[in-house]
């Protein structure tokens, strides 16, 4: 006993005056790795600088090289020009607006029902129904689109946000994800409530919707974004300016304007990812965390 | 416990929850699946008068040479793009994982996942600029190097590696945080009793942590290569799939068989084939996964 402890101490004292010894000889080799990993850092965020720099001067410096970088002059007119273009561009963004927030407030609803079902309750078929529902992950939502489309004619939805939010509702990823969650919780608190009565709604909305949190928000970042940030679909069933979402929008408003304007597609580019940034500041960690679970089940 | 007649109720109420996504799951993906299967058969015409014709869609494809370029354009950019992500994004949580500051990590690790949340769309749109021959910034650093200008949009050798560039300066940090969460449980024992060995650092790398984190890798692999075969909002942006079909992908071939040429029934048998690709890379991942799940 007291030799292994010795033993032990004796591993940590070397170990100790090893990973100096290496602090001291990976000088150089850190140094370099830390480095890398700043240049690296300035190259990715040097597009984002760029776009924002340049919104914020006249179109006509837009081309002078050598770039300037950082903003040098503060001219807000590209963004008025932006709202004042053939672009309605407050109407698209309440667009998105209205599409991810009714997508993922539905996915929330659904998925936590069908994640808790999957998890918690017996029914004949869970297993089969749960496998089958897990084999559509692999199927990409461009293999299903033609006839998607197809429903969306005979309904008479084309142009209609409802072609869009419908089939975002559905998330084998999302349902997943929350069984995963609540297989976690501790069955001795489902079986306690369960004795004292409480039905299977019971139990979901007062016991488990309680101490969802965590695996909720994860859901609701990662749905949110990626319907925030989609073009597929809107661009096959949104034809019209009134129904459009902003990615087509800045699509579109890039196309004009190209040649002429850059200033003002960046003064676009720039109100359409701030929100993103300024979100992404405050909540960080959980988004953070969100991506790293969406990627490790 | 519950009575005979609880665990009825509890089956009902089971059946009640999945109700919703379960409709949904059959109305636009398992039906949509079919359906498209037997699409793929037909010469479907939007306005009446759609026709059977077994295989015909598959002799077409065969003899389809814009088929074989855009199919070729996509394994181009699959290859490259998933190589560079996963390289990239290794090398960059490998670095990360050095002793640092916390709060450093976390301020250089939140510029290199920023990009992971902004749209392809607006990737896209910045980018035509800075790739921009004659007034783009990035010619203008290679011209004081004496190199170029290159005609990153317009010229047929480089279109696919722009696009390719630009995909991994956006998608990488995704492989970066997934690696880092890897490498962050990797227990330091094994790098200290290593260290004690007298192991070299690039040995440590080989013999440590590639092997334990192998699972990881094949994860990111597989999402990243499914993801890329799908390729789609990048390329459509930025270049439109030119000059020429140059930069064409499957999927914008499809898109552009389906509702440019509103020739659904070619499209859909287009379709069947790239999910055929998918299916089998799933279920390699599968597969590999349950063999490694053994092996430890």
């Amino acid at each position: 006993m007291t030799l292994q402890l010795m033993a032990v101490e004796g591993a940590e004292s070397v170990n100790r005056r090893s990973r100096t010894a290496n602090r001291i000889h990976g000088g150089p080799a850190a140094a370099l790795g830390f480095g890398f990993l700043l240049i690296g850092a300035v190259l990715v965020a040097l597009p984002l600088v760029w776009m924002f720099s340049t919104s914020l001067r006249p179109s006509a410096e837009s081309y002078r090289l050598p770039p300037q970088w950082l903003p040098t002059q503060l001219h807000f007119e590209n963004y008025s020009a932006v709202f004042q273009s053939s672009v309605p561009i407050v109407a698209l963004f309440l667009n998105s607006l209205k599409i991810t927030v009714a997508v993922t407030l539905g996915q929330l609803v659904f998925c936590s029902m069908a994640g808790f079902a999957f998890a918690r309750l017996r029914f004949p078929g869970r297993r089969v129904l749960f496998i089958l529902l897990l084999a559509s992950l692999m199927i990409p939502n461009q293999m299903t689109v033609i006839p998607i489309f197809l429903i969306m004619k005979a309904l008479g939805l084309i142009d209609n946000h409802l072609s869009i939010i419908l089939p975002g509702l559905v998330s084998a990823f999302g349902v997943f994800m929350m069984r995963q969650f609540y297989l976690t919780l501790p069955q001795e608190l489902i079986d306690a409530a369960k004795m004292d009565g409480a039905g299977a709604w019971t139990v979901y909305r007062r016991i488990a919707l309680p101490l969802s949190g965590p695996a909720l928000s994860a859901l609701a970042i990662i749905s949110f974004n990626a319907t925030w940030n989609s073009y597929f679909y809107p661009l096959i069933f949104l034809t019209s300016w009134e129904k459009m979402t902003l990615p087509q929008g800045i699509a579109l408003l890039s196309g004009y304007m190209q040649s002429g304007n850059p200033a003002v597609v960046m003064a676009a580019v720039t109100l359409a990812i701030l929100p993103i940034l300024f979100v992404f500041v405050i909540a960080q960690r959980w988004i953070v965390e969100a991506f790293v679970h969406s990627g490790i089940k | 416990m519950w009575k005979l007649s609880d665990r009825r109720r509890e089956a009902l109420w089971g059946f009640l929850f999945i109700f919703p996504s379960y409709v949904g799951f059959m109305v636009f993906v398992l039906g949509p699946l079919i359906a498209v299967a037997a699409i793929s058969l037909t010469k479907f015409d939007l306005f009446g008068g759609t026709t059977f014709i077994g295989m015909e869609n598959l002799g077409r494809m065969l003899g389809d040479d814009r088929l074989k370029t855009v199919y070729g354009n996509t394994f181009f950019f699959t290859v490259f793009a998933v190589f560079f992500n996963l390289a990239v994004g290794l090398a960059l949580a490998v670095l990360l994982n050095k002793q640092m500051p916390h709060a450093l990590r976390n301020f250089l690790r939140s510029i290199y996942f920023f990009p992971v949340l902004v749209a392809h769309t607006y990737v896209a749109v910045i980018w035509q600029f800075l790739y921009a021959r004659d007034t783009g910034v990035i010619n203008y650093y290679l011209h004081l190097f004496g190199i170029g200008p290159i005609s990153w949009l317009t010229d047929q050798r480089w279109v696919l590696p722009s696009v390719i560039i630009m995909d991994v300066w956006k998608n990488t940090g995704f492989a970066m945080l997934i690696f880092l969460a890897g490498l962050q449980s990797i227990p330091g024992v094994y790098y200290e009793a290593a260290q004690i060995d007298g192991a070299s650092p690039w040995r440590r790398f080989a013999r440590i942590t590639l092997p334990l984190l192998r699972p990881t890798i094949f994860f990111v692999l597989v999402i990243f290569m499914i993801g890329a075969i799908q390729v789609f909002d990048t390329i459509i942006v930025l270049t439109g799939g030119g000059p020429g079909d140059a930069s064409r992908s499957v999927v914008i071939y499809i898109y552009e068989q389906a509702f440019q040429n509103f020739d659904l029934g070619y499209a859909s048998a287009i379709a069947m084939t790239l999910f055929g690709l998918i299916l089998v890379l799933t279920l390699l991942q599968f597969w590999f996964s349950r063999r490694w799940v053994h092996y430890e």
